[in-house]
């Protein structure tokens, strides 16, 4: 017979634990990932349809945070417990950030499956993360200034344009961090030949420059600017909008990768969870879906786009091999004496 | 306990106001001037250590862009200040001596629209005024007056004329409060007495309202050096000014310590420009610091 005494320790032993395992259900029902993401079209989709059906799906809440930028507000976060479990970036930021051990070295397909479905540039060693899309940065143009389609990186240079060509605030935007880089390949040893390119930046003035590509976008819609550099989503998205006179072009020395990277917070404290949304952003329909939406390049081989998008879009490994990755390791590194330069050259 | 023990109402008033201060100025401006004195995060990097090398890295300028950008934002500042007071004097005087309530109603809104839209519009809006192929340009081009755009935009000219059109509201509305103080007996007093309309301006309007000028001035000032969005959009390559590269420092260059570093400096270089501006008037007036 059990005695009250037994009764009373047996019920206080069931007691304790249920209070020990509840947090753990409580904490299991309300899992919640915190993302990085764009604004715009993209942050539209993703908030209609993309998040909700990964929430539904893996039983969890997305927190998305679109307000750039987003690297400081890492770096001023516990490594032990980030504010991001997945963060969204350029390549060049998740260059610096894994230079601070904000991100993962590497992620590959024993933790993000559908990795085994990219193509080589998405995890190449220029790449930190995952690349789960990427732009062609080339030159977008006016088609009602009598100009020529460009072919190459020195058209940009035609005396024709002063004035009338754009490109970026070097130190504040990576396309004209690029584009730097692209001037010591064209006009140089390589895209590292930075005196070359250093040069080749002094011969483009006067030039309009901008801080960052949606300025681009309207500098060449207004025709403020004749040329610029761009990437190809920036001018493919206002197609059939009012038929705006502009076009992008893909020069012949190569266009730059403007990836949009996926990594995870080391200390992340639902990194399952992390790598589950990786794989599901790399799902052919998911891809599809930004793809069009947007005007990006889809990572995954398998993707099949609307043949209006596959027309223009890197969708065979032969587009794709005309991608030029730069080594934002390098840069990174000399940004400072960089930044100084580039500011002397283009002021007055 | 007596009276004198317990605080006054007044004091109760102005404790939220001090504590939003402390919380929203103090404290955070004296963690940024601590890591600026730090080599990275204290909290996140156990290796950052102390260092005076921010500092170090302004004071030598080895990248020969710094000093510049200080001139550069102080030199915004102050044309600014003195385009808004040029343009902001006159009408403040008009407003405050105006005899109808419903014309001054009507100037007082005039003057207030613009700040009901916000910065970013109203320097867009100067974009498309002042860029090359902008209204001027183009209706210049179009009537064959000009061949060539003139250089309205991407430069410290079209950063100027935005500020100006942004900050000259504060300008107004700080003088007229002034102006509209001064007994204008005092200014006829002095006509009577055989000063012309230009004298008796000169010393009896003017040094009563150097209060007004002073704060007004400070205002326009403050705002100005500090700004970030108008810079960025209307200077091209021709501006950089020391809340840009602030903003690159902690943006994209992720070196919080640096533009804390930066922004000490430009703060104790802003509080001596105020403190001697504020001595000069002090001393035209003929009386003590006004501020």
């Amino acid at each position: 017979m059990i005695s009250r005494r037994k009764a009373l320790r047996a019920g206080a032993g069931l007691a304790a634990l249920a209070t020990m395992g509840a947090p753990s259900i409580v904490h299991a029902q309300t899992k919640t990932l915190k993302i990085t993401t764009w604004g715009g079209k993209w942050g539209e989709v993703m908030k209609a349809t993309v998040l909700p059906a990964f929430e539904k799906e893996f039983k969890c809440t997305v927190s998305a945070d679109q307000a750039f930028p987003f690297l400081p507000k890492l770096q001023v976060s516990p490594k032990n417990d980030p504010i991001y479990d997945v963060l969204h970036a350029n390549s060049n930021e998740q260059w610096n950030a894994v230079v601070e051990g904000l991100v993962m070295d590497k992620i590959t397909a024993k933790e993000v499956p559908n990795i085994a479905d990219v193509y080589p540039y998405a995890v190449s060693d220029k790449i930190v993360g995952v690349t789960i899309f990427t732009s062609a940065i080339g030159l977008g143009y006016r088609t009602d200034k009598g100009l020529a389609k460009p072919t190459s990186w020195k058209d940009l240079a035609d005396p024709k344009l002063a004035g009338a060509r754009g490109g970026y605030l070097i130190p504040v935007n990576s396309l004209g961090q690029a584009h730097l880089m692209m001037l010591g390949k064209v006009y140089g040893k390589g895209l590292t030949d930075l005196d070359a390119a250093y040069k080749a930046l002094e011969a483009l003035k006067p030039i309009k420059l901008v801080d960052f590509t949606g300025q681009m976008e309207k500098m060449l819609l207004s025709a403020e600017v004749s040329m610029g550099v761009i990437h190809d989503s920036g001018v493919y998205r206002y197609e059939g909008a009012n038929m705006q006179p502009v076009d992008f072009a893909s020069p012949s020395e190569g266009v730059l990768a403007l990836e949009q990277v996926l990594n995870v917070t080391p200390g992340s404290k639902v990194k399952e969870l992390a790598f589950a949304y990786i794989d599901y952003m790399l799902r052919p329909d998911v891809q599809k879906l930004l793809a069009e939406a947007v005007w990006y390049s889809p990572a995954n081989r398998k993707v099949k786009l609307d043949a209006k998008y596959d027309a223009k879009l890197l969708t065979t490994p032969e587009k794709v091999a005309t991608l030029i990755q730069p080594d934002w390791k390098w840069y990174n590194a000399r940004r400072e004496d960089i930044d100084a330069r580039v500011t002397k050259i283009l002021k007055g | 306990m007596t009276n004198a023990a317990r605080p006054s109402p007044i004091a109760w008033l102005i404790a939220p106001a001090g504590l939003l201060f402390v919380l929203f100025f103090v404290l955070p401006f004296a963690v940024m001037t601590a890591m600026s004195f730090y080599s990275g995060n204290p909290v996140t990097n156990p290796n950052a250590f102390l260092t005076t090398r921010h500092y170090e890295r302004f004071l030598f300028d080895t990248a020969g862009i710094f000093h510049e950008a200080l001139w550069s934002t102080l030199r915004i500042g102050l044309v600014t200040t003195i385009v808004s007071l040029l343009i902001g004097y006159p009408l403040a005087h008009w407003m405050a001596r105006m005899q109808s309530r419903l014309g001054h109603a009507l100037v007082l809104m005039a003057v207030i629209a613009p700040m009901l839209t916000g910065i970013v519009v109203r320097t867009f809006a100067w974009m498309t005024i002042l860029q090359d192929k902008g209204v001027i340009n183009t209706t210049l081009m179009q009537w064959g007056l000009i061949e060539k755009p003139l250089p309205l935009m991407y430069n410290e000219f079209g950063t100027i004329v935005a500020l100006v059109h942004i900050y000259v509201p504060f300008m107004v509305l700080t003088l007229t409060g002034v102006i509209g103080r001064i007994d204008e007996r005092l200014e006829q007093a002095a006509r009577s007495l055989g000063a012309g309309r230009l004298r008796a301006f000169v010393e009896v309007t003017l040094p009563l309202s150097l209060p007004g000028i002073l704060a007004g001035s400070l205002l326009v000032f403050a705002l100005s050096i500090s700004a970030y969005v108008t810079p960025s959009l209307m200077g091209g390559t021709d501006v950089l000014t020391l809340p840009m590269l602030i903003a690159q420092q902690v943006g994209t260059s992720f070196n919080p310590n640096f533009a804390g570093a930066l922004g000490v400096i430009l703060l104790l270089v802003s509080l001596a420009i105020v403190v001697a501006y504020n001595r000069i008037l002090a001393r035209l007036a003929g009386g003590q610091g006004m501020a």
